[in-house]
């Protein structure tokens, strides 16, 4: 806040906001259209379709829809959004969405003041994924988080009761799970989230960085990120099999549920899944945070939230109905038909009920305390994306899986971040 | 009856107009554009706005939802010094060459065999067509089944029958991931071939075998001699067409395999998507794209100047 005009400004224009609630909107368009990636909760989405928005509407007299995109198909409609001005006023962003569409979102900052104040305050690492240039561009709901999923009997039955807490000790008891016929599975294809779910938390707990802080010094080759490539290919030799350097998400879900895999890093969708489909398998699944390595333990943020984009013809009544939302007695229902699968990124839900069902969900919650943004410590910039688009990390590992020296692999890396971030 | 002279003149200037437009209309050069305007205007709309608006896009640095910056050819100089790039354009020569080899081959033997006369062939002519009927999309989740390492009926028989211990790793060894798409796009695409040879072989006639039999010609020298030189440029326009699809193969490679091992299936329109949609890299992802075009192009024309010729 540059004056103290200007923080009054904004001050009462927040004040203005709050007061005016969804009753602004009924001044406002006749219709509005929230677009977002389908869960794999189905209770989530039709909790919000078939709950929240006939209660908007019966509210505001604003008729809501709610179209729904495939897995894995959202930055693609979100492209097609932005570029062609036209669609959805309100739309989901994940990831560092927020950074590549920030000349087509609108600035939020005043409604995730507002909430942050009201049932915050907001967790210090959401700022990396929605704030860009100081200003928030997306309203958080929470975060698929990517944990450990393994098998109770056969980890007992390996004489592993605890599940491990560092990656050596995990490398252990694979070896003898893969021995007793259970190996590991651990996404290292061209998915589109299990692979960066647990190989990024691997680099950093090496102590390896794709990039430093400036988004402009390469830290790739390094000998802590060849200790993590070192690990990784005795990880997938000595607890996987070859196919996991195919795998795209849907593979290690399949895997579990099919009793092949004793243990892989995913959502807390294969318990979902198998609570449902496969209640005795759902038994003997547990969660557990990503081991930790010799600089600590991390995980990934996948932040899911909610953006206005700015061809939106009356962007007032889009942040009117992101208000009604955020607000505790929606969003607190809302989360609890979520099965914990979105942890909030809101200090005030830390002891929220929606975690009370299910204490093998717990570890979900926990894991934001470590969670980074993909590229961390880098900037959440477009050059992350393209790293990312690009596989260059989960490459990088694969690559040493499949046989090729630690040397080649992270001169590889390198050569294709020095070109992504331009740097000399 | 007689006929007023005033009746005769009046509807005259009415049935002039309708001359005059019947007679526009049946110019030939106004008739012509008239037939072909839908046409035209459809490819000026869906294929060369496209295509120009792409070659715009690959010469600027233009990032998703903000405006671009003019650079010329540094993309296509950034690309150059990328090795994923030369890895991108080896996977999709070697997949467009063996695609095209197998299907060709194949679709030939498909053509001939079904241009045989045998009792529930045109049952077996709407079954070879399946593959080609069924939506992509639908196809690939089958086969995604198929070449599953724990799922797969492949592997499920082979471990059964003795052959191998454990089953391969269809889609996780690289090798073996390319060979498994060539196998996919093969299937999928060789009863186009089969059809379209189909209807070639059916215009040869009778007399043209009957005379080279009397001749002494052997089955193999009937091939030869009478049936490839008649089919030679439905061949080529054919092979021509599927060149052009394949090399723009993009929902099969996707959904199976989205370009993994370590790039080892990425070809062009997968990579293109990934860095123009994914990355929001738009004017990089159109170079990508754009990167086809050299070959297709000498591949167009000189197939085009070989029919001409013949």
């Amino acid at each position: 806040m540059k004056t103290r005009r200007e923080f009054l400004t904004l001050t009462a224009s927040v004040a203005a906001g709050a007061a005016l609630g969804p009753r602004r909107a009924a001044a406002a368009p006749k219709a509005m259209t929230v677009v977002r990636e389908s869960s794999f909760i189905k209770a989530f989405d039709d909790y919000f379709a078939k709950t929240l928005l006939p209660e908007y509407e019966k509210l505001t007299g604003i008729k809501m829809s709610y179209e729904a995109v495939s897995v894995g198909g959202m930055l693609t409609r979100l492209t097609t959004i932005a570029e062609t001005k036209s669609g959805p006023e309100i739309a989901m962003t994940a990831i560092n969405w927020p950074h590549l569409f920030d000349s087509s979102l609108v600035d939020v900052t005043d409604l995730a003041t507002e909430i942050g104040k009201k049932i915050g305050p907001w967790h210090d690492n959401i700022f990396d994924a929605a704030v860009v240039n100081k200003k928030w561009k997306a309203l958080p709901w929470g975060n698929i988080g990517q944990l450990e999923v393994y098998r109770t009997d056969w980890f007992k039955e390996a004489g592993v009761s605890k599940f491990p807490d560092s990656w050596e000790d995990l490398l252990a008891a694979g070896r003898l799970l893969k021995k007793a016929g259970h190996p590991f599975g651990f996404e290292l294809g061209h998915g589109f989230g299990d692979n960066h779910g647990w190989l990024y938390p691997l680099l950093w707990s090496y102590g390896g960085r794709e990039v430093d802080k400036d988004g402009k010094t390469v830290l790739i080759d390094s000998d802590e990120t060849a200790k993590a490539v070192d690990f990784c290919r005795r990880f997938y030799r000595e607890t996987m099999f070859e196919d996991v350097l195919g795998w795209t998400d849907v593979n290690n879900n399949k895997s579990f549920l099919g009793e092949q895999i004793s243990c892989t890093n995913n959502a807390s969708s294969i318990l979902v899944v198998a609570k449902r489909d496969f209640p005795e398998i759902a038994k003997v699944t547990d969660h557990g945070l990503n081991p930790q390595g010799p600089k600590g333990r991390f995980h990934i943020i996948n932040a899911v939230s909610h953006a206005i984009v700015n061809h939106a013809p009356d962007p007032a009544a889009a942040k009117a109905f992101l208000r009604w939302l955020y607000d505790d007695k929606q969003m607190s229902r809302w989360l609890a038909s979520g099965d914990a699968y979105y942890a909030p990124f809101l200090h005030g839900y830390d002891n929220h009920p929606m975690w009370n069902p299910e204490p093998r969900y717990l570890p979900y919650k926990e894991s934001l305390k470590t969670a980074r943004l993909h590229g961390w410590p880098g900037p959440a910039s477009h050059a992350l994306s393209e790293s990312v688009a690009k596989y260059v990390l989960v490459d990088m590992f694969a690559k040493a899986c499949r046989g090729d020296s630690t040397k080649d692999v992270i001169a590889s890396a390198a050569a294709q971040l020095k070109q992504i971030y331009k740097a000399k | 009856m007689a006929v007023r002279p005033a009746t005769l003149a009046r509807p005259a200037p009415l049935a002039g107009r309708r001359s005059t437009l019947r007679g526009v209309l049946e110019r030939e050069g106004v008739f012509s554009w008239l037939m072909l305007g839908p046409g035209v205007l459809f490819l000026l709309a869906f294929v060369a706005y496209p295509f120009f608006y792409g070659i715009f896009l690959s010469l600027e640095d233009r990032r998703v939802a903000s405006p671009g910056i003019f650079v010329g050819l540094a993309n296509f100089a950034t690309l150059a010094h990328d090795a994923v790039f030369w890895q991108v354009t080896r996977n999709t020569f070697v997949y467009v060459a063996i695609t095209t080899v197998l299907k060709l081959t194949g679709g030939l033997g498909m053509a001939l065999v079904m241009n045989q006369a045998f009792r529930g062939r045109n049952l077996a002519r709407a079954f070879l067509l399946l593959p080609f009927i069924v939506p992509t999309a639908l196809s690939t989740i089958a086969w995604m089944w198929i070449l599953d390492p724990t799922f797969s009926v492949v592997n499920w028989l082979l471990v059964r029958a003795g052959v191998i211990a454990s089953g391969y790793s269809f889609l996780g060894n690289a090798t073996l991931a390319m060979g498994s798409l060539i196998v996919v796009n093969t299937w999928r695409g060789m009863p186009f071939y089969g059809i379209t040879l189909l209807a070639g072989l059916q215009t040869i006639s009778s007399d043209l075998y009957e005379a080279a039999a009397i001749d002494g010609a052997t089955s193999v020298q009937r091939f030869r001699y009478v049936t490839l030189p008649v089919i030679k440029p439905v061949l080529i326009i054919v092979t021509m067409f599927s060149v052009i699809f394949t090399f723009g193969d993009f929902q099969l490679i996707y959904a199976l395999t989205h370009g993994g091992p370590a790039n080892a299936t990425h070809v062009f329109s997968t990579w293109a998507f990934d860095i123009g949609m994914l990355a929001g890299q738009l004017g990089m992802g159109a170079a990508v794209a754009l990167a086809i075009l050299p070959a297709l192009a000498v591949l167009i024309v000189g197939l085009t100047f070989y029919l001409r010729r013949e």
